[in-house]
């Protein structure tokens, strides 16, 4: 499949502020089953991007606004292409618990398998896991797919009665919450029974009559974690399915605040407003935006370059 | 025999003060622990000698108006201290204490070649945490003692360090036991303070003992700014020549603020707050009175947590967004490097001996202190099986924060440690109460010995140098080992002999 994304942040400021500087985790990822074929950042004012790609491998853009400002517009789009990929076994072997418990897993894994940030066990979570009888199955991939429809089954998808960052508990009380909740709560979960599970950030092509939960308009969250034998598979608790062909990864993390979409600070006493528009369309193919271009200019030939990050290079092809 | 020769000497020895019975020594407890001045035998070690005779002679009157003039010269220059955790968090004179503490030249050179072994292995250690982990992966260090620290900074993955030089200013604390012999207490490889107060204390001890000074040919630390501005220029040697250099204070507030300011002046750099910085295109330049201005190398006194409120505590109003892309990118020096908590977190300390055997293929040259980790279970045992003599550290905190002493806790405090470790043990450490040297101190208008430790700076960037000298930080209550300043502690001027 290939995907059309545009996600466009706006923040508006009741009086003017400055010195704005901006990180986004936006890119959408460029391996396994994707292929990122178009990236284009695009700021108002307007910005020199500057990239570099963070420890777990994500590309990070961030940028300054240092003049007084009014508003600030960030718009990306991407072209993503996904391919089908053979479907994750319905079970694993029981020897799979062995091999997370490995000290080699174990060491790799060290970030993944551990309670971080908004990924904190608590009270409320062991309650909710006795009330839903939710216990480690056979093998960690039927624990796992029981545990995503546990979490689908036990909320009601409900936007702004939890924030993007609020703690489990806040959901799990109010058996409500968004794809960011569910993710982290899944995270708790996983990680507690041994599996190393990571946070994704990402976007969803939603099919409403196709039974999604999510918002169309929205960026995604899901989580994937390490099945022995069937390498990194992606649990969406939200929609109760396996991440696929739908799934369009932009960044992974520990948990939300790793990857947020865009953070930025600010100097001035204003209020600010946020507005966010986000749509993924199917495409035929991919838009060719340099079909046009044609050499008028060779390249002069140069001593031996550095080899930039593949993000500096992305980021120099599209400005 | 000449009888008049003979009734001099005698005259001589009965004029000898003996700790502990005649004045300005009545007072003077020689207990278990090492004494600065004195031998095992009450008589005065022979590198203190000189400093002795001199006070067996002032009278008691003269050392106070010293004292004073000293105290003075303190509050004049504003040398202050901010206490936190007291009810009213008092601004407050760091106590000086007049003596000089004389360390003789060969241990200082022998403590020296130890503390510069140290800091290269501490140095190796951290590149190491932050690229390839092969410490970890060798099973030297555990891995979740490094992955799990509060302090270990996984935005400085990968980052590029100049000269691989994390830790740029390092002050370690040494004690000595009651042996005699000096041991590491801990490695402050954060944002180590005190600097300006062993300058201070040189500054006043010379002029209260002029004569005793000039007589012992006491080795210089005058030059300690010049050293530390080196050391930082050395830093950006690979992109300017003439770097731009700023002091990052977090302003007025901060407990340390009079010696960021002191040091600036000292090096001739701005004293900057996080509101004169701004970063540009990945690029910090600093608001001065003549524009905006390039910055190359920021010497920060301020905590990682609160650089950047963008990488870091996004609640942070004392940093400076986007820095931490800047330093990234290469495009300025934060020295300390970011990160280096992780080095000096009690826990890893123990492994310190370890650790320079990994890199350097060396036997230490300083020991540590016995320190059972209670992330054993075994550890934990026996430390909670002994609470009312062990001494009981978080493994994160520093300045006397945090921790235990059995032996002058109460009975209700160690309860509520007990508590606190049984919670959490992963986040203790133990280590036997050591009886802290003691050196003489003028207090209560007598010589009386009070427990001290030594707090040497060493700088490390193209190479490792460090000023003959150290802080001489003092537990001015009597009987007490905290020698903290945010615990109430004072500090001396120390004299390194040639």
């Amino acid at each position: 499949m290939f995907y059309s994304i545009r996600h466009v942040t706006r923040y508006r400021y009741d009086a003017p502020v400055r010195e704005s500087v901006m990180q986004l985790y936006k890119q959408p990822k460029s391996d396994g089953a994707q292929r990122l074929q178009a990236f284009q950042v695009t700021t108002h004012p307007r910005a020199t991007l500057q990239a570099y790609t963070d420890y777990l491998g994500n590309a990070v853009y961030h940028f300054d606004v240092p003049g007084a400002h009014n508003e600030l517009v960030v718009e990306i789009e991407a072209a993503v292409e996904v391919h089908a990929q053979p479907a994750p076994p319905e079970w694993v072997d029981s020897s799979a618990w062995q091999v997370l418990g490995s000290s080699d897993v174990q060491a790799e894994n060290f970030d993944m398998l551990r309670p971080h940030g908004l990924t904190q066990p608590s009270e409320a979570l062991r309650d909710f896991l006795d009330e839903r009888n939710l216990i480690k199955a056979d093998d960690p991939m039927t624990s796992l797919r029981r545990l995503n429809r546990t979490i689908f089954d036990a909320f009601t998808y409900v936007q702004d009665e939890t924030e993007v960052d609020s703690p489990i508990d806040v959901a799990l009380k109010k058996r409500k919450g968004v794809c960011q909740d569910f993710a982290h709560i899944m995270l708790v979960v996983a990680r507690g029974w041994g599996i190393p599970a990571r946070y994704v950030s990402g976007y969803l092509y939603t099919k409403r009559d196709g039974g999604d939960r999510s918002a169309p308009d929205a960026t995604h969250a899901w989580i994937e974690a390490l099945v022995p034998g069937a390498g990194w598979v992606g649990f969406d608790p939200t929609n109760n399915v396996l991440a696929g062909e739908r799934h369009i990864r932009v960044a992974i993390g520990r948990d939300y605040n790793d990857v947020p979409p865009a953070r930025g600070v600010f100097k001035g006493p204003a209020n600010s407003e946020l507005a966010v528009a986000v749509t993924v369309t199917p495409a035929q193919a991919p838009r060719r935006r340099d079909d046009f271009l044609r050499v008028v200019r060779p390249m002069p030939k140069r001593a031996e370059r550095p080899a930039a990050p593949s993000v500096h290079a992305q980021q120099q092809q599209q400005q | 025999m000449d009888p008049s020769k003979s009734a001099v000497r005698l005259t001589v020895v009965s004029n000898r003060a003996r700790p502990g019975h005649d004045a300005p020594f009545a007072a003077y407890d020689l207990g278990l622990a090492h004494d600065e001045m004195f031998g095992q035998d009450g008589l005065p070690r022979s590198h203190a000698k000189d400093l002795y005779d001199t006070l067996c002679t002032l009278p008691v009157a003269e050392l106070e108006r010293r004292q004073q003039t000293c105290e003075r010269s303190f509050l004049h220059q504003g040398i202050t201290f901010t206490v936190y955790g007291d009810e009213q968090a008092t601004e407050k004179i760091i106590p000086t204490d007049l003596l000089p503490r004389i360390v003789p030249g060969a241990e200082w050179d022998k403590l020296e070649r130890g503390l510069k072994q140290r800091i290269v292995a501490l140095n190796a250690f951290l590149k190491d945490v932050y690229n390839d982990g092969k410490i970890l992966n060798d099973g030297v260090v555990p891995r979740d003692l490094v992955y799990g620290s509060k302090h270990y900074l996984r935005q400085m993955r990968g980052v590029s360090v100049p000269l691989d030089a994390y830790v740029n200013v390092c002050g370690t604390d040494i004690i000595r036991r009651e042996d005699g012999t000096f041991v590491v207490l801990e490695d402050n490889l954060r944002v180590p303070s005190g600097v300006s107060y062993m300058l201070a204390n040189r500054e006043v001890a010379k002029r209260a003992f002029r004569d005793l000074y000039r007589g012992y040919g006491v080795r210089p630390i005058e030059h300690y700014g010049q050293e530390l501005l080196a050391t930082l220029k050395a830093l950006a040697a690979g992109f300017r020549d003439e770097p731009r250099i700023c002091l990052l204070t977090p302003g007025i507030f901060n407990s340390a603020y009079y010696e960021h300011a002191f040091l600036a002046r000292q090096m001739g750099v701005e004293l900057v707050e996080g509101r004169d910085l701004f970063v540009h295109d990945n690029v910090v330049y600093m608001r001065t009175t003549a524009g905006v201005k390039r910055v190359d190398v920021i010497y920060r006194r301020i905590d990682d947590d609160f650089i950047d409120p963008l990488a870091f505590r996004h609640d942070s109003a004392l940093g400076v967004p986007g820095l931490m892309n800047a330093y990234r990118a290469g495009n300025v020096v934060v020295a300390n490097a970011l990160g280096t908590g992780v080095a000096d977190d009690k826990a890893v300390y123990s492994y310190v001996p370890d650790i320079i055997r990994y890199y350097l293929n060396e036997e230490p040259l300083l020991d540590i202190v016995e320190t059972y980790r209670c992330r054993e279970p075994k550890a934990l045992s026996h430390a909670l099986e002994n609470l009312d003599s062990l001494v009981v550290k978080a493994v994160g905190e520093s300045g006397g924060y945090g921790m235990l002493v059995g032996p002058q806790a109460s009975a209700a405090e160690r309860e509520a440690f007990r508590a606190k470790l049984k919670s959490d043990p992963d986040n203790y450490i133990a280590q036997p109460t050591i009886q802290l040297s003691t050196a003489p101190c003028f207090v209560h208008g007598g010589v009386e010995a009070r427990h001290v430790d030594l707090r040497p700076y060493i700088l490390h960037g193209a190479d490792t140098r460090l000023v003959p000298g150290a802080l001489t930080r003092v537990a001015l209550k009597r009987g007490s080992l905290v020698v903290n300043s945010s615990q109430g502690g004072g500090s001396k001027d120390t004299w390194v002999l040639p």
